[in-house]
């Protein structure tokens, strides 16, 4: 039980988009684990963000790895200490090219319950925004980029 | 002591890594303002040894030091 807890660092990371069918296949894994009542999936799609004329046709992500995930490792600690319930908990961001409309960002959380896996992906999403050092870069339609940054 | 630069602050730099000695953090706050055209002008945070560190600390060189803009995961 809780074997999650004695995980080395994982590595949160791809390259490319997230296929929609990986995100089937991350569910069907789980129908063994009979003890889970309750699956919170939290999917970022790369949005066409439009300002001043100008369309956001990609975002190049990179990131400082090894930082990144030494970070979610506390993240994760910090979430299963707060929501001792919880089964497991999958991060998966990517790295690279993201077209707009396509997933790069998937946090899996699931539990007995669904009060635990659903208060932890909010949190978890929240804290991977504010805390992993991930950069963006917004490629426009018309050429050009700008960077992302995250508010709040 | 090699300094890695991150996201915008590598564009500006026009590199993704610099060599500098630096024997405090402000120090190095100073050296890379210099090295960096238009760094001031960035909101970014220094990791040493992968953690973010706002106050002035002594550098020995065998830091992992890395620069980093605003973040923008998810």
């Amino acid at each position: 039980m809780n074997e999650h807890r004695h995980h080395k660092v994982k590595d949160i990371f791809l390259d490319g988009a997230i296929d929609p069918a990986f995100v089937g296949t991350s569910i069907a894994k789980h129908a063994t684990r009979t003890d889970i009542g309750a699956h919170e999936i939290f999917l970022g799609q790369v949005r066409a963000d439009e300002a001043d004329g100008r369309r956001v046709a990609a975002i190049e992500y990179t990131a400082y790895r090894e930082m990144a995930l030494e970070r979610m490792t506390v993240i994760r600690e910090e979430a299963f200490g707060k929501w001792p319930e919880m089964t497991c908990l999958h991060v998966h961001h990517s790295l690279g090219i993201i077209k707009a409309g396509e997933l790069c960002f998937m946090v899996f959380a699931s539990a007995p319950h669904r009060s635990a896996s659903r208060e932890a992906v909010s949190w978890v999403v929240d804290r991977i925004k504010a805390e992993l050092p991930i950069f963006g870069k917004e490629m426009l339609e018309q050429g050009g980029h700008e960077w992302k940054v995250n508010h709040g | 002591m090699r300094i890695r630069l991150f996201g915008m602050i590598a564009e500006k730099a026009g590199t993704d890594h610099l060599e500098v000695n630096a024997g405090s953090l402000d120090e190095l706050r100073a050296m890379l303002a210099q090295r960096i055209q238009g760094l001031d002008g960035i909101r970014h945070a220094i990791a040493v040894d992968r953690r973010i560190v706002q106050s002035d600390i002594v550098l020995t060189g065998s830091e992992e030091i890395a620069v980093l803009p605003p973040f923008a995961g998810g």
